[in-house]
């Protein structure tokens, strides 16, 4: 037998994509209605940040822009999660029927089969306002745009997203265990509404919370004060790429764990 | 020389809430909870050859799922050994799953929005299988069945049948050793069920391929397996050919009649009129089966009783059917 | 007796509840958190303000309305539109319109027993600790039963537009995205994520004249008046009361002429 490199796992990736954009054109009316909801989502949101920051100009020595700088940092890094990792929201329904287990038969890893089913084109609507937003705010600041800066910004939003993919998987995988678990994902998704705003409004208690035991900070506050105050960056900030990783392998173990615990019990 | 799959006493046990019945009940069980635990195989032992076609039998809940799932590794027994083709299946799942196929169910493991030549593409680069072996695949598919139609068209808008045929189809494309099919003809019409044992034959024949088939359909026994295995409550009950089964129960044989008139009412009339000679009756659409154990009572005696009431249109003698000594095993053991 | 019948159907939605323990252990746990979150943002934003009061609120009033607006929306929110477009998929709704009930009836108090559950699990508590916490600053008078009629209200008018939404899944095959527009819409235009008081004027005047505020914005204000005037209570009451019978009629007309295309095309 060959060996499984990431060449092959990546080839293979390509082509399970591609087979899904397809079967998604077969349906076309989802698709578009789907896509207006998403955009729907993104105004709605806008609109809500807009209605509050006209009465508060300014939280906590953070300015308007500043906010909406994190507000569309936090967006962008939500795009690959939604994007590469959308199965994960079905993935309730296949444990509960059982259907789960016609992904542990094939010859690949059962993560990665699983997650590469489905690529979610609505997820790039996202990305599209998340990237105007910090362009906008990012000009308003008045921030130096230099090669630099740029190179920081990619990897720190890699990061982000690598703990918004973490927190979504180990919500998702929480289904192997308790029948319910909807509701444990819906929590994770409001949570990452919050993650917008600076953590030092929070009590010491619940900033070790939201940095160590369910690290939404890292989604957007620790990864843009690189940018945003340059001056003072503490050494969270630093260590974000790394906790990124960190908590993406937890969270897969996590999730592997439970699918193989699982995949016995149902019939 | 050890077989494809080798199972020396194999267990698995699972933890099973008990629940409290009533509101009262389900409020208590919000704050403590009762387990028990149920054996769902219970020391399993056998040996399987390349190439053999096994019928795997067994009551709904009898343990056949749990033991399947334990072959294809996605389950790890409590005790006991298994080696499928010298892997241990759940210790090495990945490595396992490269040489089997399975058919699970009604569930469709291809993709449903897709026509089904999309999915055999996927499939050949999941399983990595060569071109030439590909293409002598399809060839060979395309020898014994008419799929040229089913080619390209999606999987949703497939009848049940033709989804089964392809599932079966996409489960051999890899050329695995073993495959695993899980009630394949569950549902379907007769001809359907026909067609589907036929390809499963040949291409047990012209692969050699070893299949480990569960059914709960007598007709898939008689036309494909050559070796039974039957378990219940998770123990096995036994473990041979068919001809040997049906010795055990040599003594018994059907006599099926046609009376004049409705069919069902008259089966109903004899049970009682037969009561005394302990014999078991069915009733199809053209026949009453009655099913005499000679140690009992003699044939002759049985039609004699019937020709004094009813009106035979016709008759004839057979051996005990493969249905009906499994539902006598179901009921009464091996013994 | 008829309504024995819907009271079984009750039953067994509480019976249903109670199954999944764990998954209510993280509701509430969850709740709590988000409750947590929910204070300490407003707090710094009372904080950044300046002023005690902004739009006429007060942070304990800001506080205590979200608060309760978020356990109104775990009391009301029913996923009835996933219930309907799945049921319609997979071609259940066939049996469903087969039960000697109408279907809306059905569905309404097949959901019924998880308000039951929901009202005592997580509203009741959330209300009893807000009361404690906030020392006096809910009124306890004359106006919860005002509060409760309206409730009442809030609740079939949410179940209506509930209903229509879901509806509208038989001439789309796009769950996930009608599902989301419905409620981002409800979500913002009722003031469930942020007062009503805080909004534009433009928007205040738009929003009086949809149903949607009558949802959350009505009963919380009728709640938290401190001095009810009669007159003014009636008037919130009696536009609940149109929109009630308004949305009722409208739906189940929709449902009627929709179901014309079922029974036409054989599902």
């Amino acid at each position: 037998m060959k060996r499984k490199n990431l060449r092959f796992y990546f080839r293979i990736y390509r082509k399970i994509l591609a087979q899904d954009l397809k079967s998604k054109m077969s349906y076309r009316a989802d698709f578009i209605i789907s896509t207006i909801g998403m955009i729907c989502t993104n105004i709605a949101g806008f609109i809500s940040f807009w209605i509050l920051f006209r009465s508060f100009p300014e939280v906590n020595g953070w300015s308007y822009h500043e906010i909406l700088f994190l507000y569309g940092f936090s967006l962008v890094s939500l795009t690959p999660v939604q994007c590469f990792f959308d199965n994960n929201w079905s993935l309730r329904m296949y444990v509960y029927s059982g259907d789960f287990i016609k992904y542990c038969f094939r010859p690949i890893n059962l993560f990665f089969y699983y997650q590469s089913e489905v690529f979610d084109v609505k997820g790039l609507g996202q990305f599209a306002f998340g990237i105007g937003t910090i362009i906008y705010s990012w000009s308003k600041i008045g921030l130096p745009l230099t090669f630099l800066m740029v190179i920081k910004m990619i990897i720190f939003l890699i990061t982000a997203s690598l703990i918004m993919i973490a927190v979504m998987n180990a919500a998702a995988a929480t289904c192997f265990w308790i029948t319910n678990s909807f509701y444990v994902m819906d929590l994770a998704l409001k949570f990452k509404d919050y993650a917008r705003y600076p953590i030092t409004i929070f009590s010491p208690v619940f900033r070790f919370i939201f940095t160590f035991v369910m690290p939404i900070a890292f989604i957007a506050y620790y990864p843009s004060l690189v940018i945003l105050r340059p001056d003072e960056i503490p050494l969270l900030s630093w260590l974000s790429p790394l906790f990124g990783c960190l908590f993406f392998w937890l969270s897969y173990k996590f999730w592997m764990y439970g699918a193989m615990k699982y995949s016995g019990t149902g019939s | 020389m050890s077989g494809i799959i080798e199972i020396k006493n194999i267990s698995k046990e699972f933890k099973v809430l008990n629940r409290r019945e009533g509101l009262k009940g389900s409020i208590r069980d919000l704050f403590s909870r009762d387990y028990k635990i149920v054996k769902a195989v219970d020391n399993i032992s056998m040996s399987i050859p390349q190439g053999e076609i096994v019928g795997y039998l067994g009551p709904n809940g009898a343990g056949k799922s749990t033991t399947i799932k334990m072959m294809t590794g996605v389950l790890e027994p409590t005790s006991g050994e298994i080696l499928v083709n010298g892997n241990i299946p759940y210790k090495d799942r990945t490595k396992n799953a490269q040489e089997i196929g399975v058919v699970f169910g009604q569930r469709s493991q291809l993709w449903w929005a897709l026509p089904l030549i999309e999915s055999f593409r996927l499939l050949k680069d999941i399983y990595q299988i060569p071109d030439d072996n590909y293409n002598s695949m399809i060839s060979l598919y395309k020898s014994l069945v008419d799929i040229e139609d089913l080619l390209h068209k999606p999987v949703r808008q497939m009848s049940l049948g033709q989804r089964t045929l392809s599932d079966i189809l996409a489960a051999f494309l890899h050329n695995p050793k073993i495959v695993f099919l899980d009630e394949p003809t569950i549902g379907l019409d007769v001809s359907m069920k026909s067609k589907i044992r036929t390809l499963i034959h040949a291409l047990n024949k012209e692969k050699n391929t070893t299949v480990i088939l569960t059914t709960h359909d007598m007709g898939d026994v008689d036309a494909l397996c050559q070796r039974i295995v039957i378990i219940d409550k998770g123990k096995m009950l036994y473990d041979n050919d068919i001809e040997h089964l049906k010795g055990f129960f040599g003594s018994y044989r059907t006599l099926k009649v046609r009376p004049a008139g409705d069919i069902g009412k008259q089966a109903e009339e004899l049970e009682k009129e037969l009561k005394n000679l302990s014999v078991s009756i069915t009733a199809d659409d053209e026949w009453i089966s009655i099913l005499v154990n000679e140690e009992k009572s003699k044939v002759m005696e049985v039609l004699g009783t019937i020709q004094k009431t009813h009106d035979i249109r016709d008759m004839k003698l057979e051996e005990i059917s493969t249905e009906e000594v499994i539902k006598k095993i179901y009921e009464e053991g091996v013994e | 007796m008829k309504l024995k019948k819907y009271l079984a159907l009750t039953r067994a939605g509480i019976l249903e509840s109670f199954q999944y323990r764990m998954a209510m252990l993280v509701m509430v746990a969850g709740n709590l958190l988000y409750l947590t979150v929910v204070y300490f943002f407003w707090k710094a934003v009372y904080a950044s303000a300046g002023t005690s009061v902004v739009n006429g609120m007060t942070f304990s009033d800001t506080l205590i309305y979200l608060v309760l607006a978020t356990a109104l929306f775990n009391f009301m929110e029913m996923y009835t539109v996933w219930e309907i477009g799945r049921n319609i998929q997979s071609g259940k709704i066939v049996l469903d319109l087969l039960k000697p009930m109408r279907f809306r009836s059905f569905l309404f108090w097949s959901y019924s027993g998880s308000f039951v559950t929901q009202f005592f699990f997580t509203f009741l508590p959330t209300f009893i600790i807000v009361c404690i916490v906030t020392n006096g600053a809910v009124p306890l008078g004359i106006n919860l039963l005002y509060f409760a009629v309206s409730v009442v209200m809030a609740v079939i008018i949410n179940y209506a537009i509930d209903f229509m939404t879901g509806t509208i899944c038989l001439y789309t095959e796009s769950i996930w995205g009608i599902n989301i527009m419905k409620q981002v819409i409800v979500l913002l235009l009722s003031g469930a994520n942020i007062p009503i008081a805080f909004f534009p004027d433009t928007m205040k005047t738009i929003v009086g004249y949809l149903p949607f505020k009558s949802i959350y914005n009505t009963p919380l204000t009728i709640l938290l008046e401190k001095n009810p005037d009669i007159t003014v209570v009636a008037e919130a009451l009696g536009i609940q009361l149109f929109w009630c019978i308004a949305l009722l009629i409208l739906s189940s007309l929709f449902w009627k002429v929709s179901l014309r295309k079922i029974t036409v095309n054989g599902g």
